[in-house]
């Protein structure tokens, strides 16, 4: 294996990581092949170098950085407030956890308090979010077993959701709707109704899914025993979120350690012990359960007031202000034109996304713009554990394995 | 936040005494302090978990040399690979003793540091292997390498100073 494994750096090092390394090796009878980068289980542009014994997967190499946009430095170009229109494009299938990731950083750095109603509102549409993200995986999970119609299911509640994102932020997808202090605007007339029309849709969706997956001999074939890591191998690769749930991590950062309005909800965190395809499949359809229940929680419970810290050196006046209050002018053309500026210091906030730990650490030199801004992105950790998936298993079992760990490359190459 | 330094010689066995008492690699990444007054210009950020206590960490290690060198602990933490070519791909930091130090997210091929300070935005042409022909002059004239480049200029484009990457 070692030996092999030196063959695949060697002939790399010959060609790049660019090179197309395909070859036989005869007297060991292993195939070096590539998987991706455009193959369409891999969610995106994922290229797998694999080293296969007949249709055994002995060795798995994730090769990464196809989609590579560099946001990092493009954020120290932004202001602080505008930076959030480029980490919103990170994981694209969470954008408001990174959002509220890269705000509560923020608000860290300044020592802002986000209003009650603020927090609310952010743990509201994360929440939401989190059922569409996990709506999407669902969706893939099936596909790349061959139940083409979870797809279609899951895609046609996953339109309901964005359809209220819309609503409320205008767009459906890297919505900008979160900012340093709060939110942009207050949640639309109409909101509660349609809220309301979302949890007491999923859950009849949800057992809808569950008679059609959880106890389907085909699924259960393809999932039950595959691609098992253990709690130890979860702990030493850093893998977070339903893949370490999955292995009986009980650790869950909205409840351990509490941000925005969690403090405020009750909630269980789904646990499994085997750490096999079919237990992440049997974790993340109960946290949708759990976020559901949430959400009906945060509708009950919604507070009156502001929507986002209203200190005028950091928010934008209320627009009716500037017909009268020269103040707020020059406010308007201050926030405008330079943006605030942020004390030196540093700070790094964690929240849990779809996919685990999502951490944003940002740096602050005094100026208006982020010093340094890194992003810890779940599904860049946790794909170095899809390694331990996948090898020894087969090559089928791999594609279960990709879309139980969920990668969305946006997020992964940044 | 709860943050420390350590130097770059003790990080190692530091980091041994920290995974004993059942810190977690949450996140390691790279830092030009160029504008922030340390001594190093490069240095390492990394955040640790304990899940037990609830608690956060952060530790900042310099990276002193040319190039900038720290010891790697993918030994300690194996899910410090990535992280630690991360740090390598956009700061030219050089963990010693790791597995596969490679480029994870640009090219193989590719020049210089990104997340550098001195490495500008907009500022460094894209230098494929191959060069892209641009099409200039009036139509039907075959394009010229050194009009190109004029052209360029005359645009204002910023032309790469001597020594940067």
């Amino acid at each position: 294996m070692a030996v092999t494994q030196d063959r695949i750096v060697e002939k790399l090092e010959a060609g790049g990581q660019g090179a197309y390394v395909e070859f036989y090796d005869e007297t060991e009878e292993r195939m070096v092949i590539n998987m991706g980068p455009v193959h369409p289980s891999t969610h995106g542009v994922l290229r797998l170098l694999l080293e296969l014994d007949g249709e055994t997967v002995m060795k798995c190499l994730p090769i990464i950085g196809y989609l590579h946009t560099g946001m990092e430095k493009e954020c120290e170009d932004q202001t602080w407030r505008a930076a959030v229109s480029i980490v919103t494009r990170m994981d694209y299938l969470a954008c408001f956890f990174n959002e509220q990731v890269y705000s509560l950083a923020v608000e860290a750095l300044l020592g802002i308090e986000v209003p009650p109603r603020g927090k609310y509102i952010r743990t509201l549409m994360t929440e939401m979010n989190r059922l569409s993200s996990h709506l999407v995986w669902f969706g893939t999970q099936g596909l790349d077993m061959g139940a083409i119609s979870a797809m279609f299911y899951g895609f046609r509640e996953r339109e309901v959701i964005t359809d209220f994102y819309e609503m409320v932020s205008g767009l459906r997808m890297n919505n900008q709707y979160f900012l340093p202090g709060g939110v942009w605007e207050d949640l639309p007339d109409g909101w509660e109704k349609a809220a309301r029309a979302i949890t007491s849709l999923l859950p009849v969706r949800l057992r809808e899914y569950e008679e059609l997956l959880s106890e389907n001999p085909v699924f259960l074939e393809r999932t039950k025993g595959i691609g098992v890591i253990t709690k130890e191998e979860v702990l030493a690769l850093g893998a977070t979120g339903p893949i370490a749930r999955a292995t009986g991590v009980d650790w869950d950062l909205r409840r351990d350690m509490p941000y925005d309005a969690y403090p405020d909800v009750t909630f269980a965190v789904p646990l499994a012990t085997e750490g096999d395809v079919y237990a992440r499949y049997r974790v993340r359809m109960a946290e949708m359960r759990e976020s559901v229940k949430i959400l009906d929680q945060l509708i009950d419970q919604m507070p009156s007031g502001d929507f986002k810290n209203m200190d005028p050196k950091i928010t934008h006046p209320p627009r009716e202000e500037l017909n009268s209050s020269m103040e707020a002018v020059i406010h308007h053309f201050k926030l405008s034109t330079q943006g605030y500026t942020v004390p030196v210091g540093e700070a790094y906030a964690a929240v849990e996304s779809p996919r685990g730990e999502l951490g944003a650490y940002a740096v602050s030199d005094g100026g208006t713009s982020p010093y340094r801004l890194h992003v810890r992105e779940p599904s860049f950790v946790n794909l170095q554990s899809l390694a331990a998936m996948a090898e020894g298993g087969l090559v089928a079992d791999l594609i279960a394995s990709i879309a139980s760990v969920d990668p969305v490359m946006g997020g992964v190459d940044r | 936040m709860n943050t420390t330094e350590i130097a770059s010689s003790e990080w190692r066995g530091r980091a041994e005494e920290l995974k004993a008492e059942g810190w977690w690699l949450a996140d390691l990444c790279g830092l030009d302090r160029m504008q922030l007054g340390f001594d190093d210009r490069f240095g390492v950020v990394v955040q640790l978990l304990h899940r037990e206590r609830k608690e956060r960490q952060t530790i900042h290690i310099s990276a002193p040399g040319e190039p900038p060198t720290l010891t790697s602990v993918t030994s300690v933490w194996p899910g410090a690979n990535f992280f630690e070519r991360e740090a390598y791909d956009m700061f030219g930091i050089v963990f010693e003793g790791h597995p596969n130090l490679d480029r994870i997210l640009m090219s193989d091929e590719w020049e210089g540091h990104p997340l550098r300070k001195d490495y500008g935005v907009g500022k460094v042409p894209v230098d494929w292997i191959e060069q892209p022909v641009l099409q200039i002059g009036a139509p039907g004239q075959a394009p010229n390498a050194d009009d190109a480049q004029v052209r360029l200029d005359r645009l204002g484009q910023p032309i790469l100073p001597e020594g940067i990457e």
